[in-house]
């Protein structure tokens, strides 16, 4: 890696961005950003959300016209005016939400937009079985996108922007998606291919990765760059505190106020595919004390989502029982749960959390339609989620013009804030939190961080649910490792690594003796 | 290097079931709805259920019905629901007769297929560019097409015909027979003899009295399976129902492959009209002619899982309901009651094989449900008789559409940025 920093420096950089500034209507997203990438390296952006990243990228990659500032490739200045000015000049872009059609084939959405080069027939899938072995793919193009798990999507967007003969890669938080391991394969296919002479942009804020795998970093803050730095030299904290400009939170919990009340209490949890095939959920059982925070640790897909559904009452239990201090609630309706003392963060906020066209005031009724200070009898009462709302953003910290802007016009950081703000509102019993810091912000993350530290301490029970291992390690008092439906094992967050985590959630047993295998998983049993 | 489809390691355990090949599935499905009807008719009695003639009236019904659907699935492909198409068909009926009556059959065809696509364009217009709701927009359309027609008709037929819901007549086109087979195939269908006299019958039907519309019509089908799943225009257009912000990335111009597939979509829409209009029962505009044939398209189409083949099936099949009672009247329509039965008792099988408790279970309800239905009558009372399509239309849909898969972002506004 290292020998790949000595680019020559009488070459031309691959991409450098001059004074790019981008106005929206009452927003500077970009304000003269200076970037310039050399030829060859893996340049990472670091920044927090919100702070122009995206809109940037989009920029050099023809998404969006910049309103001032000049874009160069290769020592000539370009206009890009759609992405298909980009993709010739050499720039591919990996989304951080994928942008593929799950209805058509790994080859159909490779050659879409591309199909002059090899149509779209055999000699295209030709092509594409070539390039599949850079990218560590390793399926047939024939198979349907639908069927891919998340890694495999992400090579197939890597695999269409080599298609079109991309030599500059962005790739926009690519990992934060993955688990470690397959972190792991994605920057050994970084590194493979920056040997052969491609070109990285690595949009991310995770500070780790950053440092493992980039040549040079450059640090964005409030639409402006503010400096670059030498991975190697330089710490994740102090990266951090460039891209925050202050001091830095950390998830850890100081001391334990785990109680022997106990909140929630699942029994024998079942749960069928809808065709009753293979079951999602097997035999679950779990117990969270008033005061305590479980954490379950899994790779995306293994019933993480459906027990907390099944928990929820968006899922009906095939058999089993849940119990909420002392109250059987295995039969009761969401709302009924939720009116029983349930608060629920939502793994995503637009689909489940959030009705983003609404204004922020609107969005505080959500789940409280029966109860004050929402709702007086049967009428909604306006004045008080208002007035509950300004509550909120003032305790919270959500940045907004207002109340009465849709949801749609916070950032995702402070589109959580509100959400964990509402959900904390009320009393409730139980916190049940989905990745609740996914896609958020440094500052945003800390916020939510205390506010959970918080109502663990006033007694609330937590049962989190995170794909950021050292969130999960940070928060936890327990953490249950998720698998193929069942709970296989138990981690001490006071020794585990998240390598260790990470081995116990793909199944290859555990590594440490802090993971305690709890049942043994049959291979080959499906 | 590249290993096949064995070797997923990030799909969840879940043995993929071996494929069996579309064509294999439609052949097995043509057969079985054969032998369906060829005992229904033995048991009932009807022979009337195979016969040529009935036959060839659902092929000259279903004709529409087909059209119709292949024009929704060009825009649904597309990401724009269509259901406007009622609309469109209106308006090609009236451009087939306005046209037709004047300058024959070929212009009557034009004509249907431009008035449509304004239909179509319009349709454009109003969920593209502007982004109406496209359920707001289609169903304006239709309401436009119904009024827009009476006003054309009142204006242009009522001088010439003295009455302002009908066209003068309009010329028809020369129908063709394969003269010597169709014979032949007349002495099998004659002999009364089980499974071969039925095949015979339907086979008899589909090649007598074929117009240039039908043939044309019945190409049209592998050209849009061609040109949709073929080629890389089609590839683009239903990457644009897929996912509109992926296709947009590509490069792919997400508005025009819109505008294009509903534009073709509503000629298909229109191209069904005229086949209403040169249909040789009727050889004119008639006010309400279409009767929710543009629907019954779309519900086609639904059954057949935005797919030709599939939507060929339906359209068949509520071709088939429509002949049937336009030819033979309530009790043939009661006889096929008796072949739902059978049908039913097939499923429950099926279903009992499958440990589907609960679908045998309502399967077998329905089952006993329509055999007192079929025992208690004698014929089906003629009010519900001419309804037997949409009946049709409403029981398999509400049977089929749970294992449905439509394009991911269709009915979907799209908005660039």
């Amino acid at each position: 890696m290292s020998s790949s920093t000595s680019v020559g420096t009488d070459e031309h950089p691959a991409v450098v961005l001059t004074g790019i500034t981008k106005r929206f209507p009452g927003v500077v997203a970009n304000s003269d950003v200076h970037l310039t990438v050399r030829r060859g390296e893996v340049h990472a952006l670091c920044g927090e959300n919100g702070a122009g990243k995206s809109t940037l990228m989009k920029i050099l990659y023809g998404m969006q016209p910049p309103d001032e500032g000049t874009i160069e490739v290769n020592g000539e200045q370009v206009r890009f005016r759609t992405p298909s000015d980009a993709i010739k000049a050499g720039i591919g872009m990996v989304h951080q939400h994928f942008m593929l059609a799950d209805n058509l084939t790994v080859q159909e959405n490779v050659v879409l937009g591309a199909e002059a080069m090899h149509g779209i027939g055999k000699k295209a899938r030709a092509r594409i079985i070539e390039l599949s072995g850079k990218t560590g793919l390793n399926v047939d193009p024939g198979v349907l996108v639908e069927q891919l798990g998340v890694a495999d999507r992400q090579r197939v967007e890597i695999l269409k922007v080599l298609y079109r003969g991309a030599k500059v890669i962005i790739l926009d938080e690519p990992t934060a998606v993955l688990v470690p391991q397959e972190v792991n394969e994605l920057f050994d296919t970084v590194r493979g291919m920056q040997e052969q002479g491609y070109t990285f942009l690595f949009i991310s804020h995770k500070l780790d990765e950053v440092r493992a795998i980039a040549d040079s970093v450059t640090v964005i803050r409030r639409g402006t760059t503010v400096g670059s730095a030498d991975p190697k030299t330089v710490s994740s904290r102090q990266l951090a505190e460039m891209m925050v400009g202050s001091e830095l939170p950390s998830p850890e919990t100081r001391e334990s106020t785990v109680t022997d009340t106990v909140v929630l209490d699942v029994k024998g949890l079942k749960l069928m595919t809808p065709d009753g095939s293979r079951p999602i959920l097997d035999d679950v059982d779990m117990v969270v004390r008033s005061g305590e925070v479980v954490g379950i640790a899994g790779v995306e897909g293994n019933g993480q989502t459906e027990l907390v559904e099944t928990i929820m009452g968006m899922r009906k239990a095939g058999s089993g029982t849940i119990t909420l201090q002392d109250r059987d609630v295995t039969k009761l309706g969401t709302l009924a749960r939720r009116e029983a003392g349930i608060g629920y963060v939502p793994e995503d906020r637009h689909r489940h959390g959030l009705l983003l066209t609404q204004p922020l005031w609107y969005n505080r009724i959500l789940g409280y339609q029966t109860r004050k200070p929402t709702a007086r009898g049967v009428w909604l009462d306006t004045d008080g989620a208002k007035k509950d709302t300004e509550r909120i953003v003032a305790d919270f910290d959500v940045r907004t013009p207002g109340i009465d802007v849709p949801a749609a016009a916070l950032s995702g950081g402070n589109q959580q804030k509100l959400v964990v703000g509402r959900e904390l509102s009320g009393d409730p019993v139980l916190l049940i939190a989905s990745h609740p810091t996914r896609g958020v912000d440094v500052g945003a993350q800390a916020l939510i961080w205390d506010e959970i530290k918080r109502a663990r301490a006033a007694g609330l029970a937590v049962l989190l649910i995170s794909a950021d291992l050292d969130e999960l390690i940070g928060l936890s008092d327990t953490i249950k490792v998720m698998l193929r439906g069942r709970l296989v094992a138990d981690a001490d967050p006071n020794t585990v690594t998240p390598e260790d985590l990470g081995s116990a959630m793909t199944g290859a047993g555990s590594t440490s003796a802090a993971v305690q295998e709890t049942s043994v998983v049959e291979e080959g049993e499906h | 290097m590249i290993s096949t489809m064995e070797e997923k390691p990030h799909i969840p355990a879940a043995p993929r079931k071996r494929r069996v090949p579309g064509w294999a599935v439609a052949m097995l499905g043509v057969a079985g709805a054969i032998a369906l009807l060829s005992i229904t008719s033995m048991q009932t009695g009807f022979p009337q259920l195979t016969s040529s003639g009935t036959t060839q009236t659902a092929v000259r019904l279903g004709l529409p019905i087909l059209l119709a659907g292949l024009g929704g699935l060009w825009a649904e492909r597309a990401g724009v629901v269509n259901i406007g198409l009622e609309g469109m068909m209106i308006m090609g009926t009236w451009g087939a007769a306005w046209a037709g009556y004047q300058w024959g059959p070929w212009a009557a065809v034009v004509a249907a297929v431009v008035f449509g696509s304004l239909g179509g364009l319009l349709h454009a217009i109003a969920t593209v560019t502007f982004g109406v709701n496209h359920i707001v927009s289609g169903v304006a359309i239709n309401l436009l097409g119904a009024g827009l027609t009476k006003y054309l008709s009142t204006l242009v037929f009522f001088p010439l015909s003295n009455n302002p819901r009908q066209s003068p007549p309009v010329q028809p086109f020369d129908t063709y027979s394969a003269g010597g087979l169709a014979d032949w195939l007349g002495e099998l269908e004659a002999g009364q003899r089980l499974f071969i006299s039925d095949v015979a019958g339907i086979l008899r039907g589909l090649v007598t009295g074929v117009s240039p519309l039908t043939m044309l019509a019945i190409l049209l089908l592998p050209l849009s399976y061609y040109l949709l799943w073929r080629t890389r225009f089609g590839l683009r257009l239903r990457s644009v129902g897929e996912n509109p912000h992926a296709a947009d990335s590509l490069g792919v111009k997400v508005y025009f492959h819109k505008y294009v597939a509903v534009i073709v979509s509503g000629g298909l829409a229109g191209l069904g009209g005229a086949a209403l209009v040169l249909n040789p029962g009727q050889l004119s505009y008639l006010e309400g002619q279409t009767g929710g044939r543009g629907y019954i398209g779309l519900a086609a189409m639904i059954f057949g899982n935005w797919r030709p083949g599939g939507l060929l099936g339906g359209a068949a099949l509520f071709g088939y309901a429509d002949g049937l009672q336009l030819r033979s009247g309530g009790e043939t329509v009661l006889a096929l009651v008796y072949g739902v039965v059978l049908l039913l008792g097939v499923i429950v099988v099926w279903q009992l094989i499958r440990r589907k408790w609960f679908s045998a279970a309502a399967a077998i309800f329905v089952a006993v449900l329509m055999y007192l239905l079929y025992i208690s009558l004698d014929e089906i009372p003629s009010e519900f008789v001419s309804y037997a399509p949409h009946m049709v239309t409403l029981a398999v849909l509400a049977v089929a559409s749970q294992r449905l898969r439509m394009p991911a972002a269709d009915g979907v506004v799209y908005r660039r940025g």
